[in-house]
């Protein structure tokens, strides 16, 4: 069997209970391998998922539905230099799972 | 915890808003189920963040504290991780086993083994997830 994480989508009905993601331009701080992304990514406008472990962004980009590409995109980099090199107030939404 | 948090208030446009979402501060459970049937529950000896959840509850509390971000709302629900066995998921998890695991381990091996074909074993953690807003000065 492989591995299954919140087949019951307890996750995701939580996430869209609390936020909207229609044409939000989101951060993803510690997206890992796309799990969650892949929940939500249709929905909005720009999706930029970071993560500091190679790894996981490039199953992340090897995994990405066809549907998000050009609208998804994964950076391998540390949120501090993520923040360090980015604008103020550029986000609509932004997720932080996990990850604090 | 506290810099990065200030950093995303930064980085947030003034009507955007943080989802922070991490599991609450109490040990998760080993849960072995056969179908529908649950054949085992125990609390999960190998969870060695409570420190971190620690600090980070205090970082949002800080944070919140000082009126940079305001709770909008606030939830929790059950978040599970099915495995075939707790060596999957701990291999999934990359932790290595550690003894204190080992009586656990061989119970609930023993359970799986005696109940059908598709048991299946699961880490089950209560998580939060809150809606912050920023505010400015």
């Amino acid at each position: 069997m492989a591995i299954q994480i919140d087949p019951e989508n307890n996750e995701t009905r939580a996430l869209f209970d609390l936020a909207d993601f229609s044409g939000q331009h989101v951060l993803e701080i510690g997206c890992g391998d796309g799990r969650l992304t892949w929940r939500y990514g249709d929905e909005a406008a720009r999706v930029t998922g970071i993560d500091p472990n190679a790894d996981r962004i490039a199953r992340a980009r090897e995994n990405m539905p066809h549907e998000l590409r050009g609208r998804v995109q994964f950076h391998h980099i540390s949120f501090q230099d993520f923040a360090n090199s980015s604008k103020s107030s550029v986000f609509d939404r932004v997720i932080l799972s996990w990850s604090l | 915890m506290v810099h990065a948090l200030e950093e995303i208030h930064r980085l947030l446009k003034p009507d955007g808003y943080l989802i922070e979402i991490h599991p609450i501060l109490e040990t998760p459970l080993v849960k072995v189920f056969d179908g529908s049937t649950i054949l085992f529950v125990g609390p999960y000896p190998g969870y060695d963040y409570e420190e971190d959840l620690r600090q980070a509850e205090n970082a949002l509390q800080q944070i919140v504290q000082r009126q940079l971000l305001v709770i909008e709302r606030i939830s929790e629900f059950d978040f599970l991780t099915y495995g075939s066995s707790i060596a999957e998921l701990q291999d999934f998890w990359g932790e290595p086993a550690e003894a204190r695991e080992a009586e656990l381990y061989a119970q609930v091996e023993k359970i799986m083994q005696a109940a059908r074909n598709g048991a299946k074993v699961a880490l089950h953690e209560r998580t939060r997830i809150s809606r912050l807003m920023p505010m400015r000065s």
